[in-house]
């Protein structure tokens, strides 16, 4: 089987590469921007939203929001995919700590705000989205699940669906399991099938080992290598049409994908 | 649309583990609940615990899954012959044409809290801690797909309590795409410090058994729960069909639902609209009645808005507690229980609902035969889901 995809837009927010627009002077040879940091420039939540919200949600909503710019898409608009392996690693770092010290003081906002979905939560308050707004894992196969199940939404409503995929890094004994150092975010708007444009081939493989695909300058491979939502960077460039060949996603459980220009 | 089956179903609650034990447990009206014996938990309040979880030990190639979660995942996984049902779709499909998407909000979160309270000197996870298949939201689903062999595509939903309703939207759409022939879905929620202080703090926990719906309810007695669901086309036998489902957002706030229910409304009617029918052709609904004083006045004014006049309606939670990621598919196999067995469970422990959903909430059981029946799952972060099930 073979899922067609259009890419309308995207957005990319990490440390150093705070939009599109520095991912693609890296890719002309230029420096990481060492002072950007992830999650800036956000604009659907009020300042003091902005404050109290957790980082995951400053992370991903700075790149759903370029990529719904981007495409000129209204941000409350399409339904939405949020993937992430751990979610809020630091927020389960403080819960775990409270409840092991001291369970009656655990923070009810810190509570509510541990969900998979706050970060999609968040994105629907800040947007008005009132659509569906998923949230999924697939440890470090997150982008995989966050592909096929945002592919079958576009198929399925023919109408245009935002994937994210964040990951942040693990800072204490979380290390252990998530060995990440830097956090990442990665949005793309899909949508049908269209003439013009880049159009993408969604096929499942089977038996891949590792991701294929043509080499990225070295800064990039080491946040692919760094933290898994990262390897939506294959896709960010390919975007920004200089990947010339296929990419191949591994999964660990599942089928692994073949992306292939239409 | 042509409809999908839902061809095997098991389910593993404080209520009973197996349909046989669930079933009986309706019969005699005997609720699951009972009064805190958490480990490390003081709170005073009820439970929805599950005997005999701690016993389950995973082995061979299964060991790197092991906590609370996918131990109730595979004591759930035992019953109703859920396995041989497995077998006998993996004959007539393709491994890697079978999906697999199971719903949590826990996930294996029992596990880091022990991590947590165990750390070594410098304050790092111990060796025995270090488990990368673990300590991740993706736990339950990557355990099922290997415990079962499953090889089609694999995910776990976790919008919180609308977790495991929304499984089967997505299984749904795996088969409709062309990605899977057939799904496997489920939820798997385990009790832990997390959710028990968590609902705690937002003073959200009921001291006593809780009482949906009931005008003296005072909030919710958190659950645990595994369950687990085939869904593919033309079965040889069925439990029911999936008629529609609505998946929608509240954009109002992380921890409380819209005041006016706004997205729990909308998820009503796209489920109706899905599935191609009128309010009036519903014949029960599973509420998502929790229990507290707010979500249940709110769901009663949008089942008022949506049907006007609603159809018998209660909630399974006194019987269950609220096994949150594990909600929906809780309450999908009780939905399809009424559909096989003609009984509509009492809203338990109800005995004086508030007068303005008096006329429609069961505060006792009926044997009434339905054909059509609607379940609602809300959760955190506004995320709404209502399937619609049909009889077979």
């Amino acid at each position: 089987m073979k899922q067609r995809l259009h890419i309308l837009g995207c957005g990319i927010s990490a440390p150093g590469l705070p939009d599109m627009a520095a991912l693609a002077r890296v890719l002309d040879g230029g420096e990481l921007d060492e002072t950007a940091k992830a999650g800036a420039g956000i604009s659907l939540l009020s300042p003091r939203e902005r404050r109290r919200c957790p980082e995951t949600v400053r992370l991903s909503m700075a790149a759903a929001e370029q990529a719904c710019t981007d495409a000129g898409i209204a941000p409350g608009d399409p339904d939405a995919v949020f993937t992430s392996g751990m979610g809020d690693v630091a927020i389960s770092d403080y819960m775990c700590r409270t409840l092991a010290e001291s369970p009656d003081l655990l923070s009810p906002m810190r509570f509510h705000n541990s969900v998979h979905n706050a970060a999609a939560g968040y994105w629907s308050i800040g947007t008005g989205a009132r659509g569906d707004i998923t949230a999924l894992s697939g440890a470090t196969d997150s982008l995989v699940a966050g592909l096929i199940e945002a592919a079958c939404r576009v198929e399925t409503s023919g109408r245009p669906v935002l994937l994210v995929v964040y990951d942040l890094h693990a800072d204490g004994p979380m290390e252990a399991v998530w060995p990440a150092r830097q956090p990442f975010a990665g949005a793309l708007l899909l949508g049908p099938e269209k003439s013009g444009g880049l159009n993408l081939d969604l096929s499942p493989i089977a038996g891949l080992e590792a991701d294929e695909a043509p080499a990225l300058p070295s800064v990039l491979a080491e946040r692919v290598a760094d933290n898994p939502a990262a390897r939506v960077l294959y896709l960010l460039v390919a975007a920004l049409e200089r990947i010339p060949g296929p990419i191949r996603l591994a999964a660990r459980q599942g089928p692994s994908l073949l992306i292939e220009r239409a | 649309m042509n409809a999908l089956n839902i061809s095997a179903m098991t389910l593993s609650c404080a209520a009973g583990s197996g349909l046989a034990s669930l079933r009986k447990a309706l019969a005699e009206g005997r609720s699951g609940l009972r009064a805190n014996d958490y480990p490390h938990c003081s709170l005073e309040t009820f439970i929805g615990r599950v005997d005999g979880v701690e016993e389950i030990c995973l082995g061979g190639d299964l060991a790197r899954f092991q906590c609370r979660n996918n131990q109730l995942a595979e004591l759930a996984l035992d019953q109703d012959g859920f396995r041989d049902d497995v077998a006998r779709l993996l004959e007539r499909h393709r491994p890697e044409r079978i999906a697999c998407v199971i719903g949590t909000s826990t996930a294996g979160i029992s596990s880091t809290e022990l991590a947590f309270r165990n750390l070594d000197e410098s304050g790092r996870f111990r060796p025995e801690h270090v488990l990368t298949w673990v300590h991740t939201p993706h736990t339950s689903a990557a355990f099922v797909a290997a415990a079962l062999g499953l090889e089609g595509p694999v995910q776990t939903v976790s919008t919180a309590c609308s977790s495991s309703a929304k499984v089967f939207a997505t299984g749904a759409r795996l088969i409709e795409t062309g990605w899977a022939d057939a799904a496997v879905v489920g939820g798997v929620d385990s009790l832990c410090l997390s959710v028990l202080y968590g609902f705690h703090s937002l003073e959200l926990v009921s001291p006593q058994p809780c009482r949906p719906f009931d005008r003296e309810r005072r909030g919710l007695n958190l659950g645990e729960a595994a369950g687990f669901a085939i869904v593919e086309h033309d079965p040889d036998q069925s439990f029911g069909r999936l008629l529609g489902w609505g998946e929608t957002s509240d954009a109002h706030h992380m921890a409380s639902p819209h005041p006016e229910g706004a997205g729990a409304i909308a998820a009503m009617r796209a489920a109706l609209d899905g599935a191609g029918l009128e309010p009036g052709a519903i014949d029960y609904i599973n509420c998502h009645g929790t229990a507290t004083p707010m979500n249940d006045r709110i769901e009663a004014a949008a089942l008022r808005t949506v049907f006007g006049a609603p159809p018998p309606a209660g909630s399974t939670k006194a019987w269950t507690g609220h096994t949150l990621g594990a909600a929906g598919i809780t309450e999908a196999v009780f939905s399809l229980l009424a559909l096989k067995d003609g009984y509509l469970p009492a809203s338990l422990n109800c005995t004086s609902p508030e007068a303005e959903s008096a006329e429609f909430i069961l505060t006792e059981g009926r044997h009434q035969a339905v054909s059509t029946v609607m379940s609602n799952s809300f959760g955190f972060g506004g995320s709404n889901c209502t399937l619609i099930l049909g009889a077979a």
